[in-house]
């Protein structure tokens, strides 16, 4: 071949070359050291003009895995060495890699084929600048050749994959790296797009169209139906491309008449991706009436082969299958600007042949149960959940009335109940069919039900019937298999967390079918209810009630999410559907979800019965119970100002809608009358009471007790200020502070509880009855802690595991406590801390071996400092700070110097972990302290403490960064903590750095470096805060003709080899390489700008030059003078000053946001 | 604040006797202290299950043998006690090492401790004969429980003056 790079080969030379790689080859396949293999490999591809030896290897050896790594060589050589290969040269490996996919187009060894394809498309795009045009006409004339048909199906087959290898090079996502600047790529994807994509979709058009006749005929051999699917394939992959040289329409108002939706759709678990190739492309796609031959084709197909189950499954059928899905998703200019027909048309056409895949479900359910393909009856699903998508669920509905006597979503309907009813019946089973339909099923389900929501028009009544039918369904299905499954063990509890926040996210799905046909689904609860409280009732003992009890397990979890939204964090309001979905209920005691409300509540009221508790309520279903309790409480004791101020508002716009608003009415209302409301809430203390006391060592009930319904209820304001009226509440407390009983929940559970019942005491009106409410609280608590410290047989008795359990306790209530801070508790909080503090002390030398305390000790110092810290003023501070001062002195001596040992790994493991944690709450502590300087220097800056508190600081700092190496930085929690003390303490006391020895000063600044170059931006933000606050300082005491920072040097790499240099020139070299040759992120540029600035004015002379070497490097002229001028801009314009005031800084980042955008599309290099 | 008799440290007239104390499954925690199979242990992983969906909890306590390092595990009802051994550590000051590997430790009350060895493993091992041929300040902590003792860390208080 002419111009095939390389010299004349020696025969001999090229031969060993080839056994070489062969045996290099076979050795990985049975892995034999591998490595040395490898190596032997990459010499290859690492050798200097390798071609002729891959050519050889390509034409001669019997070993395919050689001759794929012979391919990969030629594409890095080429790829490397293109600066030194000719023009001819660069022509004929590229001819010369598709010749050799065209000659050997029926070898079996597709991944060889594919690789030399791949090869062959990666240096065409490497020269797709350079070469002129007719060139690749020339080559492009030959594939389309191919790809038509007539070289054969063989050579067929190889074009349309030389294509696909070809689109996915210049996609970006997926293209190679070529080492050149981003513009390059993005020249080649627009030129690609622009020029070439539609005349693709043609080719593979045509070829479809050729091999259709003999496919449906039944005469195709094997290479044709091969090149088909390959040309479908390419068709599929074409219109996956992101497209973005198109121009849309404006959206008209015509069109969201018709009933398309133009809004954007969060789907929950699946992407949507629009195809929007715009205008151009709405010929060959609409117009030619291109989708109605693929769904001819395939309908004709699958009727033709409807004898043979597996051809379901073959390449052809699944390609086809994912073109039409892939079709669906059309949108934008492609169809004309008319009022949305020519989609609605093309999505119904779709419509009507998908149906097909996918009715009667329970036909096809069936057949699938027997062993037939469910790919076909997925794809259906998934076109189903495209077409949701783009319309109003009106139109959804509608669009299967022209060829049905009903609407799609009664198809739906009936297609959800079968994948209910497989997913139920093998729920143990991975990865069903069934569970897979189901996630597509709810998901169109959401998508439709969330536009029912927004429009506010209701459902056709035909829609509610399949809704409610459906419903039904689920719950039948799933009652069936709680009783199934009754006596089967549970999970190990971390498996169990995940498996319930997927449960979850299913049942809100369920609860909002649920909702859209509430009239008749929430009176079926209501049935089922009753049912099995009547079962329970009856048992007396003889029977066993577990069957029973997962059933209302169940009932009661998915009557949750029926009737309320689990809204973390927000505040709750009664779903809209239940407000309007009972127009015609006027009385309260009609109203089915206050009935459904009362009869739950009054059961749950028998658990108070300690015989009938003994008998029924078992932990698991008072878990049910209490997670019911707990969103009803929230959802419906709503703020009374709120549900009279809302009802008589809606009154005044709708006055003749009077039943309507009537019935939203009762149901803002029923809950507080009669004194219902205080009822609840007085059971739900008790409740918790019993739960707390008598369910001994069920941690997940207890835990469902404090962290979730009494922190909701105490939370929220209008519940909490009824709550602590209560006598039971009363008592609560009582047994908190002085029973022992409470004593027996883990020390995690104390801790929550302790927080919420502190938390209480801001809902006490009176202040003084609150500050007293608190006292009785923690004294005794606090208390206990300081008489048993102070006594004098304290270190005989200290560390037996009892006392220590009891220590633990004690401070887990007081870290509870801190944490409830809240300004109007916060005077008495910290004299409860006050009076602990030197038992602390003492404590802490007591138990300086005993690590659990130890850290226990330091987590409530870090929640009382957080808490406390911004009300304190000058004596309290000096009082804390000294504290925080003798404890960090007290734990160092403890700790620096310490050799810790043991015989098993595993526990010198723990003890790592132990002292890690410990290192996180120091910093925690004394950036909670800092905190505390910032505002007082906001505030009075003239404050003794101040003083203090850097005193604090610079200990502690001592203790910690000795014990921080750059690998524990890796562990991100760490490693935020860690960068959030020190940009902190560099912004406040810059000066004091400057004193620091060189040691601890270079460990900072190593740290710095290290975090600058860390993934996560929080990390690099706080980093480049830190570096402003180091320069800014510098530059300050420099322009007052000062020192600043110059006494401490830093090694660097500078050009020639090591050298010392100041802190500023060091950074401003590192930040220019950040800025330049990493992929810097733009959301921290505005961080980096002033970072930058300080570091140009300290260092002006030094950024000269290294702009003028960075310029001198680059060999490209145009380059050159894009980035002189760039430079240029960033320090010229906008007037920029040489001061450090704030309009400066905001010119600076104006202007390093235009210098980043300007040169990241040629310095970046893929 | 009567009622914070409750809460008192329980010291009793015997109190060195009793070498555990019971504590329910349900609040010992990763981290802790418990006996398993008469042996002291650090609790390394707890998990919790239940008999039957509506049963009991019960907790799953994966424990290393605080002295042996050897994995034991055990399953009780989480409202069942455990036994939680009383573990403790004491520093002394190292006065000598005697050839037959024993140590020679200076109690608080001015008296000496003999019984104990020196450590078998690396780098305590080391580190102590070292340091002490160097002249250093040792101080070692010794863990106790149940009737057994082992030296477990070291640390390095200056050279002698």
């Amino acid at each position: 071949m002419q111009g095939f790079p390389g010299g004349a080969p020696d025969p001999q030379q090229l031969q060993a070359t080839m056994l070489a790689i062969e045996q290099a080859c076979s050795l990985i396949q049975v892995h034999m050291n591998p490595s040395e293999a490898e190596k032997v490999i990459s010499s290859l591809h690492s050798s200097l003009m390798p071609y002729q030896a891959c050519r050889f290897i390509l034409e001669t050896s019997h070993v395919p895995n050689a001759r794929f790594q012979a391919a990969g060589a030629i594409g890095d050589a080429a790829v490397r060495e293109w600066g030194i290969l000719s023009d001819d040269n660069k022509r004929s490996l590229i001819a010369y890699c598709l010749n050799y996919v065209m000659e050997h187009a029926s070898s079996p060894e597709g991944y060889v084929q594919a690789k030399v394809s791949a090869v062959a498309a990666r240096l065409l795009k490497r020269g797709w600048v350079d070469f002129p045009d007719q060139e690749k006409s020339a080559i492009f004339f030959e594939v389309e050749h191919s790809i038509r048909g007539i070289h054969g199906p063989n050579r067929q087959f190889a074009a349309i994959n030389f294509v696909e290898a070809l689109v996915s090079e210049f996609s970006p996502a997926t293209a190679s790296a070529m080492g050149l600047p981003k513009e390059f790529h993005e020249q080649c994807e627009w030129t690609l797009e622009v020029k070439f994509m539609k005349d693709f979709y043609c080719w593979a058009q045509a070829a479809v169209f050729n091999a259709a006749d003999s496919i449906l005929s039944g005469n195709a051999s094997i290479d044709e139906e091969k090149a088909c699917s390959a040309a479908f394939r390419l068709m599929f992959q074409i219109l996956s491309w992101s497209f973005k040289y198109n121009v849309e329409h404006a959206n008209s108002e015509t069109k969201i008449d018709s009933g398309l939706r133009s809004d954007a759709i969060n789907l929950k678990k699946f992407e949507r991706s629009l195809v929007k190739p715009g205008s151009m492309w709405s010929d060959i796609l609409i117009s030619s009436g291109h989708t109605t031959w693929v769904l001819n084709f395939y309908t004709t197909a699958r009727q033709k082969y409807s004898y043979d189950p597996l051809w379901f499954d073959s390449p052809i059928a699944a390609s086809c299958r994912q073109l039409i899905v892939q079709l669906c998703s059309l949108a934008g200019s492609v169809f004309p600007n008319d009022s949305g027909d020519a989609h609605i048309n093309h999505l119904m056409h779709i419509l009507s042949a998908v149906v097909l895949w996918i009715e009667p479900p329970d036909v096809i359910a069936s057949s699938i149960r027997n062993g037939a393909s469910e790919s076909e009856f997925l794809d259906g699903c998934h076109a189903l959940l495209s077409i949701a998508s783009f319309t109003t669920s009106l139109l959804f509905d509608n669009l299967l009335k022209s060829i049905r006597h009903y609407g799609t979503i009664n198809l739906l309907s009936a297609l959800t109940s079968e994948a209910v009813k497989s997913f139920v019946d093998n729920q143990n089973e991975e990865e069903t069919w069934g569970s897979d339909a189901l996630d597509i099923s709810l998901e169109i389900w959401n998508v439709i039900l969330g536009d029912f929501d927004a429009d506010k028009s209701p459902m056709s009544v035909d829609g509610a019937i399949a809704a409610s039918n459906l419903f039904k369904i689920i719950v039948e299905s799933h009652l069936k298999a709680a009783a199934d499954s009754a006596f089967e063990d549970t999970d190990d509890a971390e498996y169990f967390h995940v498996s319930v926040s997927k449960r979850d996210e299913q049942l809100a799905l369920y609860a909002q079918i649920a909702r859209s046909a509430a009239d008749t689904t929430i009176p079926f609860l209501a049935q089922l209810f009753s049912e099995r409280f009547a079962r329970l009732s009856q048992t007396n003992g003889e029977n066993d009630p577990t069957q029973t009890l997962e059933e209302l397990y169940w009932l009661l979890l998915i009557t949750s999410h029926v009737l309320t939204d689990s809204g973390e964090g927000e505040t709750l309001l009664i779903p809209e559907a239940l407000q309007a979905g009972f127009p015609n209920v006027v009385e309260v005691a009609q109203h089915p979800v206050v009935t459904l409300s009362w009869s739950i509540i009054n059961f749950s009221r028998q658990c108070l019965d300690p015989g009938i508790r003994a008998r029924y309520f078992s932990p698991r279903l008072m878990e049910a119970v209490i997670w019911f309790l707990a969103r009803w409480v929230a959802t419906y004791l709503v703020p009374l100002d709120v549900s009279r101020g809302q009802v008589s508002r809606a009154e005044i716009d709708n006055v003749d809608k009077h039943g309507f608003q009537h019935s939203r009415k009762v149901l803002n209302s029923f809950a507080w009358e009669n004194n219902q409301g205080e009822l609840v809430l007085d059971f739900v203390v008790l409740i918790s009471m019993v739960a707390l006391t008598t369910y001994q060592g069920e941690n997940e009930l207890q835990t469902l007790i404090c962290q979730k319904l009494l922190a909701t209820v105490v939370r929220r304001k209008h519940t909490c200020t009824f709550i602590v009226q209560l006598d039971s509440w009363r008592d609560l407390t009582r047994a908190f502070a002085s029973g022992r009983s409470l004593f027996s929940l883990s020390g995690r559970l104390q801790r929550s509880l302790a927080e919420t019942l502190a938390c209480a005491a801001s809902c006490i009106k009176d202040p003084e009855a609150s500050v007293q409410y608190l006292k009785d609280l923690m004294g005794p608590v606090a208390g206990c802690l300081v008489e048993n410290a102070s006594r004098s047989d304290l270190k005989s008795v200290a560390q037996k595991a009892d006392v220590v359990f009891m220590v633990c306790c004690l401070l887990e209530r007081l870290r509870g406590a801190a944490r409830a801070t809240q300004p109007r508790t916060q005077k008495v909080l910290f004299e409860m801390g006050h009076t602990v503090m030197n038992s602390l002390l003492t404590l802490l030398e007591v138990y300086k071996n005993q690590s659990a305390v130890i850290y226990m000790i330091l987590k409530f110092v870090v929640d009382f400092v957080d808490g406390q810290a911004v009300f304190l003023d000058s004596n309290e501070t000096s009082v804390l700070v000294n504290f925080c001062l003798r404890l960090l002195q007290i734990y160092s001596s403890h700790n620096i110097g310490k050799v810790m040992l043991s015989l098993s790994s595993s526990l010198r493991n723990e003890l790592q972990a132990e002292k890690y944690k410990d290192l996180r709450a120091l910093l925690r502590l004394l950036t909670n302290i800092c905190s505390k300087d910032l505002v007082g220097f906001l505030s009075d800056s003239s404050i003794e403490g101040s003083q203090d508190i850097a005193e604090v600081i610079y200990v502690g700092l001592d203790i910690v960064t000795p014990l921080i190496s750059l690998d524990l930085l890796k562990y991100p929690k760490l490693s935020r903590d860690y960068f959030a003390l020190v940009s902190h303490l560099l912004e406040v006391y810059p000066e004091k750095v400057a004193n620091l020895n060189n040691d601890a000063f270079a460990r900072i600044i190593g740290s710095l470096e290290f975090g600058l170059c860390n993934q996560d931006s929080d990390v690099v933000e706080r980093c480049l805060t830190a570096v402003n606050a180091l320069a800014s300082y510098h530059f300050k005491e420099r322009l007052g003709g000062r020192g600043g920072l110059s006494s401490q040097l830093m090694e660097s790499e500078g050009s020639n080899g090591t050298l010392q240099e100041s802190i500023s020139s060091h950074f401003l070299r590192l930040m220019l390489q950040l800025l330049l040759f990493e992929d810097f992120r733009m959301e921290l540029a505005g961080s980096a700008a002033d970072a930058l600035l300080p570091l140009l004015l300290c260092e002006h002379g030094l950024y000269q030059g290294l702009v003028q070497e960075l310029l001198e490097k680059q060999q490209n002229p145009t380059v050159k003078s894009r980035l002189a001028m760039a430079f240029h801009n960033l320090t010229n314009s906008n007037n920029l000053s040489s001061l450090l005031d704030r309009p400066n800084r905001q010119r600076f980042r104006k202007n390093l946001r235009a210098f980043l955008g300007d040169i990241s599309g040629f310095m970046q290099i893929k | 604040m009567s009622d914070s008799e409750d809460h008192h440290f329980e010291s009793k007239a015997d109190a060195g006797a009793s070498k555990t104390f019971p504590q329910q499954a349900g609040t010992i925690r990763k981290n802790g202290y418990i006996v398993i199979k008469n042996r002291p242990c650090k609790v390394v992983e707890v998990s919790t299950s239940k008999t039957g969906k509506h049963g009991h909890a019960k907790c799953h306590f994966v424990g290393i043998d605080i002295f042996n390092g050897k994995k034991l595990e055990d399953i009780v009802p989480s409202s069942h006690n455990c036994d939680a051994p009383h573990v403790n550590r004491t520093d002394y000051q190292l006065i000598d090492i005697s050839e037959d590997g024993f140590v020679s430790l200076l109690t608080e009350s001015g008296g000496t401790k003999d019984d104990l060895k020196l450590p078998s493993e690396e780098p305590l091992l080391t580190q102590i004969k070292e340091g002490f041929a160097e002249g250093k300040d040792l101080i070692v902590t010794v863990m106790s429980a149940m009737g057994e003792e082992q030296i477990c860390a070291l640390k390095d208080i200056g050279p002698k003056n």
